[in-house]
């Protein structure tokens, strides 16, 4: 007896994630300079306003947490913007003539994989 | 073949004060557009777009202007327009818009298209009249524009019959 034709259904997502999550970090070149949270979004604006303008200093940047001991930060921003972003904070030279720089540690399209670091395994 | 592609940007400065169309010149209108690039678009946009940037052509009278870039940054050109504000000559500021009327590939087809904008132009000026003697300074410029095209070709461009209408409109 033939077996019943079986239906399928294929979804293909062609670009899953419509925001990109990065984890940076910033280094000053002296120590004991603080940001508060509202200070380091200051600079990210700046950074873009910087080199792309004030259309794309409007972009939709997100900081979801931000650690002020370590001024280590994840950032979110939508998948176009990416680029810019990251080439505005390499291109980033100094705060309030202050040297520093922005290390960008892991950039992913999904938040879950910014959870687990394999680069920061440590094995005995 | 390998060259570099251009896009003209035809636009057309509109303003209340008909001072502002008078002191227009094309090293104050270029870098009026570079500096309003430069604030909306970065230091990225300046230089991408200052590569191939040029004033082509300017009328003062009618206040026609004409823009050149390279093609592959002309959007960023093109949205850069509606930023401009005002217009700053010899220490006087005329708030002022610019209207983009069509964006062409070369300057003929520019040209062509404002040929026919002028036309229309003219057209709606005249319905528009008020004063006799306007009114037949107009209608010998249409008669005149509808003359075949390699005679009137040369007074189109100039737009005397455009000019003396405007003018004496505002």
């Amino acid at each position: 007896m033939p077996a019943p034709a079986a239906t399928y259904e294929r979804i293909v997502y062609r670009n899953p994630s419509e925001h990109h999550y990065m984890k940076v970090h910033l280094e000053f070149q002296d120590h004991g300079i603080g940001l508060n949270a509202a200070q380091f979004k200051q600079l990210l604006i700046s950074a873009l306003k910087d080199l792309f303008g004030e259309v794309d200093a409007a972009l939709p940047l997100d900081i979801l947490t931000y650690e002020e001991k370590t001024l280590s930060a994840i950032l979110r921003i939508c998948s176009s913007g990416l680029v810019k972003l990251w080439s505005s904070l390499t291109l980033l030279g100094s705060y309030k003539g202050k040297k520093c720089a922005f290390r960008v540690i892991q950039v992913s399209p999904f938040l879950l994989a910014l959870s687990g670091n394999s680069r920061e395994l440590v094995l005995n | 073949m390998v060259r570099f592609k251009h896009r003209y940007l035809l636009c057309e400065v509109v303003s209340d004060d008909p001072r502002c169309r008078l002191s227009l010149e094309d090293r104050v209108l270029g870098g009026l557009v570079r500096d309003t690039i430069a604030r909306v678009h970065g230091t990225f946009g300046a230089a991408a777009c200052s590569i191939g940037f040029a004033v082509r052509y300017l009328n003062a009278y009618t206040g026609i202007v004409l823009l050149r870039c390279r093609k592959e940054f002309y959007r960023l050109v093109w949205s850069a327009l509606p930023f401009i504000t005002y217009l700053e000559n010899k220490g006087h500021r005329y708030p002022c818009f610019l209207n983009t009327l069509h964006v062409g590939g070369t300057i003929r087809t520019c040209q062509k298209f404002l040929i026919q904008y002028n036309r229309r132009q003219l057209l709606i000026l005249l319905q528009n009249c008020t004063d006799e003697g306007e009114r037949e300074a107009i209608q010998k410029s249409v008669t005149r524009s509808c003359l075949p095209e390699e005679e009137s070709a040369g007074e189109e461009l100039s737009d005397s019959g455009g000019e003396e209408a405007a003018e004496a409109m505002e």
